[in-house]
């Protein structure tokens, strides 16, 4: 670089500028297109992947079924020591939230464990949020689950807003986030 | 896709790890060029814990700030390991003022020392690129392209493909004692290196499908990599007009 001429050194640069400049003109996008959106996927800006899974009394309950309140699904199972260390955080918040709207959904990974083991810890604890089974595992699929926890900040509208893999989470981290879904703030965010 | 690695009860996050992996193999490989730039090794090292350590405790303390009324309800979330509860823009001015307080105190010539890092800065932006492949960020616009992956629900560009085959062409540019571009006169390395890092974030931006956008469907990378391209070949023009002055 040191060895280029002066004069052959600045058109080189200015040709560079140019032709980033018209390569960002040439590869902006409609910002009225947001097709993550439209997309099922267990990403953040994503729609959430729809399931059915069962609660305690056999009933079931589908995630769809929740659209137009915030909601945290918890993936988690009794034997992960992070997913027991974060739960009385999360019962702590849906007690301050409930009264707004805010659902969490624990959603057991029963493929990995028993409903009496779930039950058992969840009346230990005392929560009061839904304690659901994914007996299929059909959840844990779709949300691509490799780590357990593994909790998603879906808004109002279904899209996801964050992704945390493993944990415990802070008690900080999940009122920001829960405040953060309703403001529905993308700028909020860190 | 591995966003973790399960290690017997042990869910270890593969993106952190593959960073810290890469500051490691970096600072290593700064080391060897730091006497080039006439720093001592140990000077960089440390400089770099300090700028670290700044960084992280700047970050935790913006967030706070941000976030007051969370921490008042949860004190002790303050010294949480949660990563998540970092200001990344708070935690670089720290890490910036921490690495620069250090940098005086010791007497570090500024743009030598910057030419020791960029070896590390390098194998860093490398271990960014597979940390997004692990992570599934930085992820691609959709494509019919015959090279085309499937990734969140739709066929895409391999953005982080793209990204780690840029990075390692850039670091072989670069690589201390055989790279095309040495540090033969101090900061052309560094504004060179910072040079060819941004006018790759202005092409491969084009192909993500996770841009966030301006005014007019601008992407917003693309206008701050084309500043920083900018800035940094004129600094590069400067910088040897300074040498040649002297």
């Amino acid at each position: 670089m040191e060895r280029i001429p002066t004069k052959t050194w600045i058109l080189l640069s200015t040709a560079f500028l140019l032709a980033g400049a018209v390569w960002t003109y040439l590869s902006r996008v409609d910002p009225g297109i947001v097709s993550a959106g439209n997309i099922p996927a267990p990403r953040q800006g994503f729609q959430a992947p729809d399931f059915s899974v069962t609660d305690s009394n056999g009933q079931l309950v589908r995630l769809s079924d929740l659209r137009g309140r915030p909601v945290l699904l918890n993936i988690w199972a009794s034997w992960c020591a992070p997913c027991r260390a974060e739960m009385p955080a999360m019962q702590r918040l849906y007690q301050d939230y409930q009264q707004r709207g805010f659902e969490i959904l624990a959603v057991n990974l029963t493929t990995q464990d028993t409903p009496e083991k779930a039950l058992a810890f969840a009346n230990e604890l005392g929560l009061t949020f839904p304690i659901l089974f994914d007996s299929e595992g059909e959840a844990a699929r779709l949300y691509q689950v490799q780590s357990l926890p593994s909790s998603f900040f879906i808004d109002e509208q279904g899209i996801i807003r964050d992704v945390v893999i493993g944990g415990p989470m802070a008690e900080a981290l999940l009122r920001i986030r829960a405040e953060q879904l309703f403001s529905g703030s993308e700028q909020e965010r860190p | 896709m591995l966003p973790t690695l399960q290690v017997g009860p042990l869910a270890l996050q593969l993106p952190g790890l593959i960073v810290l992996i890469g500051l490691w193999l970096g600072l290593t490989l700064a080391e060897r060029q730091a006497g080039r730039c006439g720093i001592k090794g140990s000077d960089l090292y440390n400089l770099v814990f300090v700028a670290l350590l700044s960084g992280i405790i700047g970050a935790r303390l913006s967030f706070l700030l941000r976030y007051p009324q969370a921490f008042a309800a949860s004190p002790f979330s303050l010294i949480s390991l949660n990563p998540d509860l970092l200001e990344p823009f708070g935690g670089l001015a720290a890490a910036l003022l921490g690495g620069l307080i250090y940098a005086q105190r010791k007497a570090m010539p500024f743009w030598s020392s910057l030419d020791a890092l960029t070896p590390a800065l390098a194998v860093l932006l490398l271990a960014l690129g597979f940390a997004h492949l692990a992570s599934g960020a930085a992820f691609g616009a959709p494509s019919e392209l015959p090279w085309a992956i499937e990734m969140w629900g739709a066929r895409r560009h391999p953005s982080q493909m793209y990204e780690i085959l840029a990075a390692g062409f850039i670091l072989a540019l670069i690589w201390p004692g055989r790279g095309i571009l040495q540090p033969n006169k101090a900061g052309i390395y560094f504004s060179g290196f910072v040079a060819l890092s941004a006018g790759a974030r202005l092409l491969l931006e084009g192909f993500r499908g996770d841009s966030s956008l301006l005014a007019a469907g601008l992407r917003s990378a693309q206008v701050g990599a084309w500043l920083l391209l900018a800035v940094s070949l004129l600094g590069s023009h400067w910088l040897k007009h300074q040498a040649s002055s002297k």
